[in-house]
């Protein structure tokens, strides 16, 4: 702040009447033209015969020095006093106009391929993060990854009927509009249904890869005025408020729903349909994608306001646009933020945030988000299809350690100190709950480890670490993506703890690319987890450390565990899990629901519900978003509450440059 | 001459159709594009089944190269599932974004190189050779992301502390004004020209030392020619030769992307393009800036190959 108020009036001078040392002349032809070289005879003649050339050569390159140290601090006079009349004259005013306090520049790492979130090679994070600005949907997420009303008035009304279907009768907010100035209505909603369920003449979804759960068992969908309209479920979908996440619009789109979704399909990429760019309902519309370099959105004047209870702005964007800068290197993103080149930054490693959080000119903050870190444990490895073995792991396993180590120090009360403890529930969700810890698991108890282990035959041996009779040394080994410098300081941390129990955990990561087919998703690892080990390959891989997403609908990592499931890495089958997780996501009454989820987590990470297969995830921590801004450049900031890790764009009205 | 030329760039066909085939072949075995697709399976199966379409993945490892070929040949190289864009277009456009930055640091490093060389050998074990040798030394032991971090910190950070104006950018191309662009190529060509001159500048003094003491410079000194001559023309010329590999080689590196310095300074390049092929992995974009990179190389080695007939009237080309 002090540093943009005493510069500002003498960056408001042109640059040629500055002192010299502000533009940098000075030092610039002191390095260049006050040095005497020493020259011998055929280089003094050349001088000679050659010193008009060199002269004027000299001077050219002084006057673009010169001129370049003129444009750079330039941009900053600019800025400055346009900040300057900004906070003179919007006092009072937040949330009524449209930008005003400049653009804010956001660095980060990711570019996306292009916008079309559902694209399979696309299936990066800031693609949707992006959207969020953008696109809005009946309900958005909020800080205790719950849902609220977004698009929506309130609440809607659930009425369910007596052969067991359900009808969710909405109404919009009023006076929502689009970007160019349509109003976005119930229709609006129907055709986004629509165009997702749209069917080409062969009976196929035309939409690339939308995802249709959800919207599949619906069986009625009636507009019954601009702003009401009603949903019918054939029987209740507990992720009945995920669903239309994003409202599309109609009025720029064919009318017909596959035509529609044809023309979606390649508009989405480039965010322009016939040349136009698409209308917003967010707070920001698309407006340049300079590919490799940035992005840039505008405000939209259109914006209707945020209703999300961690929204401190709930009026338009106070920015002028977000610029982000695709900055793939670490080291150069934080610099970008010293620089000044970046008002805001969301990376690791933490020793950086270290730096930031004891520097006045920076501030840091963090937020749990919806990702979670977890050791998925191959049931069909001789020594882990073992329960008793299983369970040492979970009881040697020191999340404290992680914690301590990577997180509390500098994000103390974002996650809790003793790790995650739940595969289903999130720790800062209201109906989360520590199975994990209430086992006795997580905790590092070495001595209860090794109990379990020499109850099932193992015999430590000389060098420290168990062996089975049969099985042989209990080594197992750990993957993940490599050059995950994260994940590799949480295995090491781990694989200390694990030694002490006798246990010998080999760190066997690859990289990014190799590791998912190398590895858990290899084609022969997968038949032995759908054959019950009666096929393919069951020694590909011993333990995996990757994340998957949680969420306000938890019901999503059902499908991963069940019976067969693509995904169910683990080899976990279980018919009454199956039936339990159908019973969850019928449950219309939301505490029992929840419970029911809580009930569902037990198989996944004790042993008290399935005592011969369960306990096969071992949580360790959520995966809590960084960030840090420049206290110098920016009068607030909206990074945090942010349970989305959505970054910048997820609470934009919440920033305002100086 | 042409006769050579015309010789020179049919043997490299088939060296480059053998790299082509290698090089497809390498990346496929250890690769998987369908790693992360997988994760989301049965929901992304159509997703699943373009990657299988597009890349072949049905197919053996030892034949999908071939399909590529075919393409190539008619002109098609693909699409980069990672851009966004045609294999082409990316190559053009990323392309003359890493010329940006290459051409002017060969120039400036090749210069510097030259100055440096002829100056140290002529001054050899004076303070400054010394001080030049350090420096080159130096520049060889600074590994390129620390050259580049270092100068972003000191302009973009130190320097504009202590003086208050921040004459350059330190990260992202700028292209509003040429102003800006030279504000924004500074750093890289910067970090590139201290990395490569170092390299060079120890090459050229070595070969000027055993130039300047050799018996035909001696005659030149005998039959009363400046100095100026001695060395600008008969010395340095000769000096030369050894030289113009190094370039040749430094040269086609560069234009086929400096992967570190761009990254660093965030320069829409061939090297961070390539960076993103081979981690998605996109094996389209992979094959096209290899391609390209093998031609630079073969190019510019063939023209060093006629540099030296000039530098060197006694080389025949035959």
């Amino acid at each position: 702040m002090t540093t943009g108020a005493t510069r500002a009036p003498v960056m408001d001078e042109p640059c040629w009447l500055r002192p010299a040392s502000q533009v940098g002349a000075k030092v610039m032809q002191s390095s260049f033209l006050g040095v005497t070289p020493y020259l011998f005879d055929g280089e003094v003649e050349f001088m000679k015969k050659h010193s008009k050339a060199i002269r004027f050569a000299a001077s050219l390159f002084a006057v673009a020095l010169v001129a370049s140290a003129c444009g750079g601090s330039d941009d900053a006079a600019t800025e400055d006093t346009v900040a300057d009349s900004v906070e003179e004259t919007d006092s009072g005013t937040d949330g009524e106009g449209c930008g005003g306090s400049g653009t804010l520049i956001w660095a980060h790492e990711q570019e996306p391929g292009d916008l079309h979130l559902d694209d399979p090679e696309n299936g990066l994070t800031i693609t949707a993060w992006i959207r969020t600005g953008m696109w809005e949907g009946l309900f958005g997420v909020n800080s205790k990854t719950e849902f609220y009303p977004r698009l929506l008035a309130g609440e809607p009304e659930v009425v369910n009927a007596a052969d067991g279907s359900v009808t969710v009768n909405y109404t919009l907010r009023e006076g929502l509009k689009w970007s160019d100035g349509d109003d976005l209505t119930a229709d609006d909603v129907k055709y986004t249904n629509d165009m997702l369920m749209a069917k080409d003449s062969a009976g196929e979804y035309i939409y690339l890869l939308g995802d249709r759960t959800g919207l599949d068992t619906i069986t009625d969908f009636v507009v019954s005025s601009p702003s009401q309209f009603s949903v019918t479920w054939s029987q209740f979908f507990a992720g009945w408020k995920a669903l239309f996440g994003e409202v599309h619009p109609l009025h720029v789109f064919p009318a017909d729903p596959a035509e529609a979704a044809a023309a979606e399909n390649d508009a989405l990429r480039t965010w322009t349909q016939d040349g136009t760019v698409l209308p917003s309902s967010g707070p920001l519309v698309f407006s340049e994608w300079n590919k490799g370099v940035s992005m840039s959105l505008v405000c939209n004047p259109e914006y209707h306001g945020s209703t999300s209870p961690d929204a401190v702005n709930t009026g338009k964007a106070q920015v002028d646009g977000v610029q982000i800068n695709f900055v793939p290197d670490t080291d150069a993103q934080i610099n970008a933020l010293k620089s000044g080149e970046a008002d805001v930054i969301m990376t690791q490693p933490q020793l950086a945030f270290e730096e930031f959080g004891t520097n006045d000119e920076f501030i840091v903050a963090s937020s749990a988000g919806p990702i979670y870190e977890h050791w998925g444990l191959n049931l069909f490895n001789k020594h882990l299809k073992k329960p008793e073995v299983r369970e040492a792991l979970a009881l040697a396993m020191n999340k404290a350690d992680v914690m301590k180590g990577l997180y509390t120090p500098l994000f103390g009360d974002t996650l809790p100190a003793e790790g995650l403890g739940n595969v289903y529930w999130m720790s800062n969700q209201g109906d989360y709950v520590d199975a994990s810890g209430a086992a006795g698991y997580g905790k590092g108890d070495v001595a209860a480890a090794k109990a379990k282990l020499e109850s099932v035959g193992y015999v430590l041996g000389s060098d420290g670490i168990y062996a089975h009779p049969s099985d042989g040394v209990l080594s197992l080994r750990v993957g993940t993506t490599g050059g995950n410098k994260l994940r590799e300081l949480q295995q090491q941390l781990l694989q200390a703890k694990f030694k002490e129990a006798g246990i010998d955990i080999v760190i066997f990561n690859q990289p990014g690319g190799e590791y998912w087919g190398a590895q858990p998703f290899n084609e022969e690892a997968l038949k032995c987890a759908g054959s019950g080990g009666k096929e393919g390959d069951c020694n590909v891989w011993d333990i995996a450390q990757f994340a998957w997403v949680g969420g306000p609908w938890p019901g999503g990592q059902s499908g991963v565990l069940r019976t067969g499931s693509g995904n169910n890495i683990y080899g976990f089958a279980n018919a009454e899990f199956d039936a339990k997780a159908d019973e969850c996501d019928a449950t219309v009454d939301d505490a029992k629901r929840a419970g029911c989820y809580n009930e569902l987590n037990l198989y996944a990470v004790t042993l008290q519900k399935d005592a011969n297969t369960g306990l096969f995830m071992l949580p360790i921590t959520q995966k809590p978003s960084f960030y840090a801004v420049s206290a110098t450049r920016l009068a607030s900031y909206g990074v945090a509450p942010d349970a989305n890790n959505a970054g910048p764009l997820l609470n934009v009205a919440d920033f305002k440059k100086k | 001459m042409l006769t050579y030329v015309v010789r020179r760039v049919l043997s490299t066909v088939p060296l480059l159709i053998g790299a082509m085939y290698l090089v497809h072949v390498g990346v496929s075995a250890t690769s998987d594009p369908l790693a992360s697709l997988r994760l989301c399976l049965p929901r992304c199966q159509e997703g699943y089944d373009r990657i299988v379409e597009i890349y072949e993945l049905d197919q053996s490892i030892w034949v999908r190269p071939f399909a590529w070929f075919d393409d190539a040949l008619r002109g098609d190289f693909g699409k980069s599932e990672a851009i966004g864009e045609s294999v082409a277009s990316v190559l053009v456009e990323r392309g003359l974004n890493t010329a940006m930055v290459a051409i002017p640091a060969f120039l400036v490093s090749a210069l510097l190189a030259v100055f440096l060389s002829v100056y140290s050998s002529r001054r050899q074990y004076s303070k400054t050779d010394y001080a030049l040798t350090g420096f080159s030394f130096l520049g060889l032991a600074l590994p390129t992301f620390f050259v580049g971090l270092v100068l972003q910190v000191f302009w973009g950070v130190w320097f504009p502390k202590w003086t208050g104006f921040k004459p350059f950018y330190t990260g992202s191309m700028r292209t509003e004004s040429p102003l800006e662009l030279l504000q924004s190529i500074t750093l890289p060509v910067l970090t590139l020209v201290i990395v490569s001159v170092a390299a060079e500048s120890r090459f050229g003094r070595a070969n000027m030392l055993e130039i300047i003491s050799s018996d035909y410079v001696r005659t030149a000194r005998a039959k009363g020619l400046s100095e100026r001559q001695v060395i600008w023309k008969h010395a340095l010329r000769n000096a030369m030769i050894p030289l113009v590999t190094l370039w040749a080689l430094d040269f086609a590196a560069l234009l086929g992307g400096s992967v570190i310095t761009e990254t660093i300074f965030s320069w829409p390049g061939l090297g961070p393009a390539f960076v993103i092929a081979l981690t998605k992995p996109d094996l389209d974009l992979v094959m096209g800036i290899t391609i390209l990179t093998a031609l630079i190389a073969i190019i510019f080695n063939l023209i060093a190959d006629l540099l030296y007939g000039w530098l060197d009237p006694r080389i025949r080309l035959d």
